[in-house]
């Protein structure tokens, strides 16, 4: 029986779950845009990117143009991580509906 | 809440913010009604002028009809700046955003063609009254620029895409039928299609009352 247990809990958290989802629609977000389409503050948005980068989810990139840009995008790791945590709950939606 | 539904909840987020991440809309529905607005008082004018009344004395010159048509160009595409950057500011969100410049990369080859064909009109083209290649080639290369953004844009606008290339392709064989009809080939396709395609487009995409926008609106 699959449940949420079975789900990485890293990526189970209504934060981080939608940075990777952006990150996973791109080759690289920059960090305002994520930060102007999620809605978050600096600190907390900086939070959860420091912890998937921990996880080696994320990678970042650090560039100066006209003036510092930060870049950030998932990691063929947390690009796995990604599909198998929306295998896990496709396969608990297919099971409830059995 | 049990696992199923939660898990059915966190699917419909997860493909909402992909969804919004993933889709730009290069016209809102705004700019598409004054587009539509202006292009029709355009068309309009011209009919009135040249068909009805002729309020100038005379017909419009080839060179004045398409000066009239690039002023529209000019006031439509201002409008959709001031609405683009207007919902940029409103939803906290940059105006030259990733997915902007994502659009016009794919918009701007299509506008080179265009543009030497409306610079060649103005030199010499006008002279044999040559309006109506010069609004087939506006009318098929603005529908190849919308159609060029149909992997990130809403479906809405892919379909306005094809509307005007098909239309387009159409003139030459629809071209005797809308002459015997209206007298003015090149004013008629261009207030239908700049016209009323625009007006169709606008009152598809308007945001609803209830909030259920059709599509979200210009930006990413």
């Amino acid at each position: 029986m699959l449940d949420f247990d079975k789900l990485d809990k890293a990526i189970h958290e209504k934060g981080r779950l939608a940075i990777m989802t952006l990150l996973a629609t791109r080759v690289n977000w920059p960090f305002q845009d994520l930060k102007s389409e999620l809605g978050m503050s600096d600190g907390n948005l900086v939070t959860h990117l420091r912890t998937l980068h921990k996880l080696g989810f994320v990678s970042m990139t650090k560039e100066v143009r006209n003036r510092p840009l930060t870049s950030y995008a998932l990691t063929t790791k947390g690009r796995a991580a990604f599909t198998d945590y929306l295998h896990v709950l496709e396969q608990i939606v297919k099971t409830g509906k059995k | 809440m049990n696992d199923t539904s939660s898990a059915a909840d966190d699917l419909r987020v997860i493909r909402g913010l992909m969804e919004r991440a993933t889709t730009y809309r290069a016209i809102s529905a705004p700019s598409a009604l004054l587009a539509g607005l202006l292009s029709t008082a355009a068309g309009g004018a011209v009919y009135y002028n040249n068909e009805v009344n002729p309020v100038i004395g005379r017909g419009v010159r080839p060179r004045e009809f398409a000066i009239l048509w690039i002023i529209v160009l000019i006031l439509s595409a201002s409008a959709n700046a001031f609405f683009i950057r207007r919902e940029a500011n409103r939803s906290g969100r940059p105006f030259i955003s990733s997915a902007m410049k994502l659009a016009l990369r794919a918009i701007l080859p299509n506008l080179l063609i265009p543009v030497a064909f409306t610079l060649w009109f103005f030199q010499t083209g006008y002279l044999g009254g040559q309006e109506l290649e010069l609004v087939v080639v506006w009318v098929a290369f603005y529908g190849l620029a919308l159609l060029s953004t149909s992997l990130f844009a809403p479906r809405s606008l892919t379909i306005l895409g094809w509307a005007f290339l098909l239309t387009s392709l159409s003139v030459p064989v629809l071209g005797d039928a809308i002459d015997n009809l209206t007298g003015d080939v090149p004013d008629t396709v261009m207030g239908v299609t700049f016209g009323l395609y625009h007006l169709v487009y606008a009152v598809a995409t308007w945001p609803r009352k209830d909030g259920s926008q059709p599509v979200q609106t210009a930006h990413e």
